[in-house]
């Protein structure tokens, strides 16, 4: 349960940052098409900031359903998992 | 030293990049520079294909050089493109390298006056040095690092431009299209970069090379000589020495190496 507060906190940190959104406006269904500034290039981005702070590599099929936060906290899961 | 610097963001240095084992694409490998940039890399232990559509050149490579591999295609043509790309990763999976080295030269003036009075330059001979000098850039690059990012490749982009790109008289179509080159460099770079792809260029001067002969009289050729400190054409095998350089040092980046014998200063 701990860790996956401490997951949640980690990506909202993260998406926070990169995307330049409030931590209040992430919710699971925030997706690309709500931000403007989450375009193709922000997404790798968001993608490259992601694996650094997880010390992972995600694969492109990951990366490319990765387009809201509910999928992109989904995968993080299941790779800490893994 | 400081946090920040004692700490470097994004790992710090990396070793020298090896070229042995590394899949290398060089477009118009047959001949010229490219087929010393070829031949460089097969002494770095390179893994090089080529592809021209020389077709008696890419036979002639193949018998000299019986492990690399050719396709026939015309850059300058995006179907084929995609068509031989798509066959090569099939082949070899994504590549590591792409020198985009295949272009033309050519040289006309904006306006010729001749007995018959003002000409205006060739429109189809724009057309045809932006597609094989630029556009091919654009479509091969395009196709190889779709491969690259979608199997998440870090790799290197070598463009062969040229100090044309400056702009030099009587051959508007040439410089623009190698000051395209450079600016798809930059571009490529910012946007790629942060995938792990590097992007950088590589500018002859004038160099010593059969096309060179045949675009520039022997008079202009003289003049030009003259006009390099250096007072001598460049050698292919120098300019291949650049692209290794580019190539070897991973952290030149977006940049343009020039190697005119200081023709630009």
């Amino acid at each position: 349960m701990e860790q996956a507060v401490e997951l949640d906190e980690k990506i909202n940190g993260v998406l926070a940052d990169v995307l330049g959104v409030p931590l209040a406006v992430i919710t699971d269904d925030l997706a690309m098409r709500d931000v403007g500034a989450w375009d193709s290039l922000k997404h790798m981005e968001l993608i490259l900031s992601l694996e650094e702070t997880f010390g992972l590599q995600l694969s492109f099929d990951e990366i490319v359903n990765m387009q809201n936060v509910g999928n992109i906290r989904q995968t993080l899961e299941r790779r800490a998992k893994s | 030293m400081s946090a920040i610097l004692g700490k470097p963001l994004n790992g710090g240095r990396r070793a020298e990049v090896d070229l042995a084992g590394k899949k290398v694409i060089v477009t118009g490998g047959v001949r010229g520079l490219g087929r010393s940039i070829v031949d460089q890399l097969i002494s770095k232990g390179a893994s090089v294909t080529v592809l021209d559509r020389d077709t008696s050149g890419l036979k002639t490579l193949s018998k000299e050089k019986a492990h690399v591999a050719c396709f026939e295609c015309d850059v300058s043509n995006y179907e084929q493109v995609a068509q031989t790309t798509t066959r090569y990763h099939e082949c070899f999976g994504a590549a590591d390298i792409l020198i985009n080295n295949a272009g033309i030269l050519y040289s006309e003036p904006l306006i010729s006056i001749t007995a018959a009075g003002a000409k205006i330059h060739d429109p189809a001979m724009w057309n045809r040095v932006l597609a094989n000098d630029l556009s091919s850039v654009f479509y091969v690059t395009a196709c190889i690092v779709e491969k690259m990012i979608t199997t998440r490749t870090r790799g290197v982009i070598v463009n062969i431009s040229s100090v044309s790109a400056a702009g030099i008289p009587g051959a508007s179509a040439y410089s623009a299209a190698k000051a395209g080159v450079n600016a798809l460099t930059a571009s490529w770079a910012k946007e790629l970069s942060p995938l792990g792809i590097r992007v950088v260029a590589v500018a002859p001067g004038f160099t010593d090379t059969d096309s060179t002969k045949a675009a520039v009289t022997e008079t202009a050729l003289r003049e030009t000589i003259n006009r390099v400190p250096l007072r001598r054409l460049g050698q292919p095998d120098e300019i291949a020495e650049g692209v290794l350089f580019v190539l070897q040092n991973d952290y030149f980046n977006g940049k343009v190496l020039e190697l005119d014998g200081g023709l630009v200063i």
